[in-house]
């Protein structure tokens, strides 16, 4: 069984990638189950996408993936990376970029969001953290919105080279193919631009 | 014909198509909304022919609707959240007296948390006191195979049927094998056909439920012989027993995947009422203990101990009654896993696996509730009306809607919030007994359709001096953007000519009707100002399209130069584009920051993110020192 989650803000596009990699699972033949935040928490709020594949031939029950389990957490803003924290397993891998999104309530009480002390506190308390410069490959591809599709590229191949994670269950070009699948033909081309991006910046 | 990802809603939809759903009807609400909009995207793509699909005014229309449809033979389905059944409770009650022709089915989305509800009420506890058979899927796929059933068993026993799924069915995504077209069922020749078991007299409903009496233990044996009950059998001579209902189900069976457990017998109720007591008498046969697993009401449990009491079975029953199981929010696979841990007696080894993220929280996650979007509409006319209200004493009821988020800080704008329309007669109640004080309602244009307008007859009727704000932005925003009576737009392709809410108010006889810009800062204070001083019923209609529904303008700039830091903007909006930034925590920042900038000794400056700015410009008259400009040309990056 693989747990994945993906962790980010409303609007971010975390149903997306968690498409993306249901469509990867089906297309190795695994049961898969995915579920998500919808309603009112994605008005900005924390949103959190599961992603469950019965990568050994398992049956998938559960929609949600269970604290502490998490195989790999793919996060979309760091302080929404340490909120899940308490899903990644002990030996799980956590990809997680340096932008980060300010929360209101951080603004209203006066105080500034710190992203460094957060990406820190990750650092100390999970045994794989990838901190993956965002704003770099956002600016190379031009669009902010492939946010997503970047970072799961980077957790699909630091998977791979790591050895753990989705434990080299999916390749990018098996990613590649399932983003073609489940993307607008027009924006196929950007989103495999963001994959790049984000391989070369994991590699550099 | 590739297997699609659907979400469980969607997989309802198609489901329902297969069984000829000729119309389909419903009111928008989390977690159910997607079902009815899928139907309407197949229908609009030519996938779903002679099907009918609307979002009515509300629940009861939506209803009301299907049973005169149904009276013809159609076969029909509804749509709601479980708070929209109180609203369609009404027709329901009376239709399972005088019953259908074409098969009715009613999908009501429950929702455990509540996720995005304003209660943890029980659906199955709704059909039992309905008296309507209801199914309970433990997975969208089981769900799928259940509405095909519910059709046919509604036509059977000529009642209407509900499938409840929760939050965790209908959002949960699967691959399903679906047809590319579906075509639905045509109407019996015959059509309506005059009878006097339509017309709801005294005596037709003393003889109905007779019939109601008679099919409930008929349905009762049937699903009992049906495979939404499945019953495991792990080892011999179990003395043990688990029973679940929804999503539990899976919870359980995950669990169980992980545990290794004495001999033991796991029982899925997907037919909660009327009670499988066959199948279930079955199960317990032998048993000593048995655990259940449901979420929000102890239905099972209810069930399971009034059959022990019946048959004076020798078996002891623990639950949400006894505090076994969690009495209230959503259950989970860890949860579910560590309490059968400890009603077999074993260790519950995951628990003592350590997991990631030991070792103390040294820095929390920054606190992020939902918020009003940058660029919302709302966010102007709760400014406004607070800004016109001044110091005056106010009691400002909310309601239903992304609106409610008004009642956030720094805008911290809405006292009350009960139900779909509560706002306006509430308000009118708070003038009753506290005539001192300005009472202020806010509606949402679809809300105000949907149970507005008897409230705002009423202030009218017995002379309540209260204030309506109606917030148009003209859609169904918080459920994803669904058109309503005030847009026109239909789901079946149409334009109608929307119904005009200023016209409406003035028809119901409002003494006062004041319409403005929620954008337009000064528009909107003296709009407000004017209808809160009127004597009498009053409103103010503040207008401003949901930024889901346009494109963006181009952002506003800091002058930074210009800026103090005073936050003033934030406190006064608290729009999430904006954030307070340090202009000399980076040392290479400090070096080549101009002198002045050291001489004004500014520590950190408001920031906007150009990617949520909308460009609205309210924040600008905010600013005591000009800072906030607005911005050029419109950004391209994501159109
Ligand atoms: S103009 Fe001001 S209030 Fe409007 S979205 Fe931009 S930052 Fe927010
Ligand atoms: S933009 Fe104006 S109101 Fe906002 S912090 Fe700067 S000076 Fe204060």
């Amino acid at each position: 069984m693989l747990n994945v989650l993906i962790a980010g803000v409303g609007g971010q596009g975390s149903v997306l990638a968690s498409r993306i990699l249901a469509q990867a699972a089906l297309a190795k033949g695994w049961h898969v189950r995915t579920a998500e935040t919808i309603g009112m928490a994605q008005r900005g709020g924390s949103v959190l996408g599961h992603v469950r594949m019965g990568n050994d031939g398992e049956q998938v029950h559960a929609p949600l993936v269970s604290r502490g389990t998490a195989d790999c957490i793919i996060a979309l803003e760091p302080g929404e990376g340490l909120r899940a924290l308490e899903y990644l397993s002990a030996t799980g891998l956590m990809v997680v970029p340096t932008t980060g999104i300010p929360s209101i309530m951080t603004n209203l009480a006066g105080s500034e969001y710190d992203v460094a002390a957060i990406l820190q506190e990750l650092r100390r308390r999970a045994a794989n953290v990838a901190v993956i410069d965002a704003q770099s490959i956002v600016e190379q591809v031009g669009n902010p919105k492939v946010l997503n599709v970047a970072m799961l590229a980077a957790a699909v191949h630091l998977s791979n080279v790591r050895g753990c994670g989705l434990r080299g269950c999916i390749t990018l070009s098996e990613l590649e193919e399932a983003l073609a699948a489940s993307v607008k033909p027009r924006f196929l081309e950007l989103n495999k631009q963001a994959c790049a991006a984000a391989v070369a910046s994991c590699d550099s | 014909m590739p297997k699609k990802l659907l979400m469980g809603n969607a997989a309802f939809a198609h489901a329902a198509l297969a069984a000829g759903v000729r119309v389909v009807a419903g009111y928008p609400g989390t977690p159910s909304s997607e079902l009815v909009e899928t139907v309407a995207a197949l229908h609009a793509s030519g996938a779903a022919q002679d099907v009918h699909v609307e979002w009515s005014t509300n629940e009861k229309a939506a209803l009301e609707l299907l049973a005169g449809a149904s009276m013809a033979g159609a076969r029909c389905l509804f749509t709601c959240k479980q708070v929209g059944l109180n609203v369609a409770s009404d027709p329901l009650m009376s239709l399972n007296y005088v019953g259908i022709k074409g098969g009715l089915v009613l999908f009501v989305a429950d929702d455990p948390g509540p996720i995005s509800s304003q209660t943890e009420q029980d659906t199955r506890r709704f059909a039992s006191f309905a008296k309507v058979p209801v199914l309970d899927p433990s997975s969208p796929e089981e769900g799928f195979e259940m509405m095909g059933y519910a059709f046919e068993l509604s036509e059977r026993h000529g009642t209407p049927v509900i499938i409840r799924p929760t939050t965790r069915i209908n959002h949960a995504s699967a691959f399903f094998d679906v047809p590319d077209s579906y075509q639905a069922r045509a109407l019996p020749p015959e059509g309506f056909q005059r009878d006097s078991k339509w017309i709801i007299f005294p005596r037709r409903a003393y003889q109905a439920h007779g019939e109601i009496n008679e099919r409930l233990p008929r349905m009762a044996q049937e699903f009992s012989e049906t495979p939404f009950n499945p019953c495991e059998r792990t080892g011999d001579g179990a003395v043990r027993g688990i029973v679940a209902g929804g999503v539990s189900t899976a919870y359980v069976r995950d669990a169980l995947s992980s545990m290794e457990l004495p001999a033991y017998r796991f029982l899925h109720v997907g037919t909660p009422y009327p009670f499988p007591t066959a199948a279930v008498r079955d199960f317990l046969n032998g048993l000593d203990e048995v655990i259940v697993f449901e979420e929000l009401d102890h239905v099972l449990e209810d069930e399971l101990l009034k059959l022990a009491g019946a048959q004076h079975l020798d078996v002891r029953v623990h639950g949400k009654l006894d505090g076994t199981t969690l009495a209230r929010g959503e259950n989970s696979t860890e949860d579910c896993r560590a309490r059968l841990a400890s009603f077999f007696g074993v260790e519950d080894a995951a628990a003592a696996a350590a997991a990631a993220g030991e070792g103390g929280t040294a820095v929390e996650p920054p606190v992020r509730p939902p918020v009003l979007c940058a660029g919302c509409p709302h966010r102007g006319s709760f400014y406004a009306v607070k800004k016109a209200l001044h110091k005056q004493p106010a009691v400002l009821c909310g309601d239903i809607g992304c609106y409610t988020l008004g009642n956030a800080k720094p805008l911290d704008a809405i006292d009350t919030c009960l139900c779909m329309g509560a706002g306006l007669t509430m308000a009118q109640g708070f003038h009753v007994a506290e005539p001192g004080r300005k009472c202020v309602a806010f509606i949402g244009d679809s809300t105000f359709f949907a149970s507005g307008l008897t409230g705002v007859a009423n202030a009218v009727y017995n002379q309540h001096d209260v204030t309506f704000v109606v917030l148009d932005n003209s859609t169904t925003a918080m459920t994803g953007s669904q058109p309503h009576p005030g847009t026109g737009a239909t789901l079946m392709g149409g334009q109608s000519a929307p119904l005009d809410i200023e016209a409406v108010l003035s028809a119901l006889g409002v003494g006062l009707v004041v319409k403005a810009n929620a954008f337009d800062v000064d528009e909107a204070v003296s709009a407000a100002a004017t209808a809160i001083d009127f004597a009498g019923p009053s409103a103010v209609i503040f207008t401003g399209p949901c930024i889901q529904l346009v494109r963006p303008d181009a952002s506003v700039t800091v002058d930074e130069q210009a800026c103090t830091g005073c936050s003033a903007c934030i406190k006064a909006l608290g729009c999430p584009a904006m954030s307070m930034t340090s202009v000399q925590g980076d040392p290479d920042e400090a070096q080549d920051a101009a002198p002045d900038e050291q001489v004004r000794n500014v520590a950190r400056v408001m920031r906007v993110d150009a990617s949520l700015c909308t460009g609205c410009r309210l924040c600008t008259s905010t600013c005591p020192f000009g800072a906030i400009k607005k911005g050029g040309a419109p950004c391209s990056t994501c159109s």
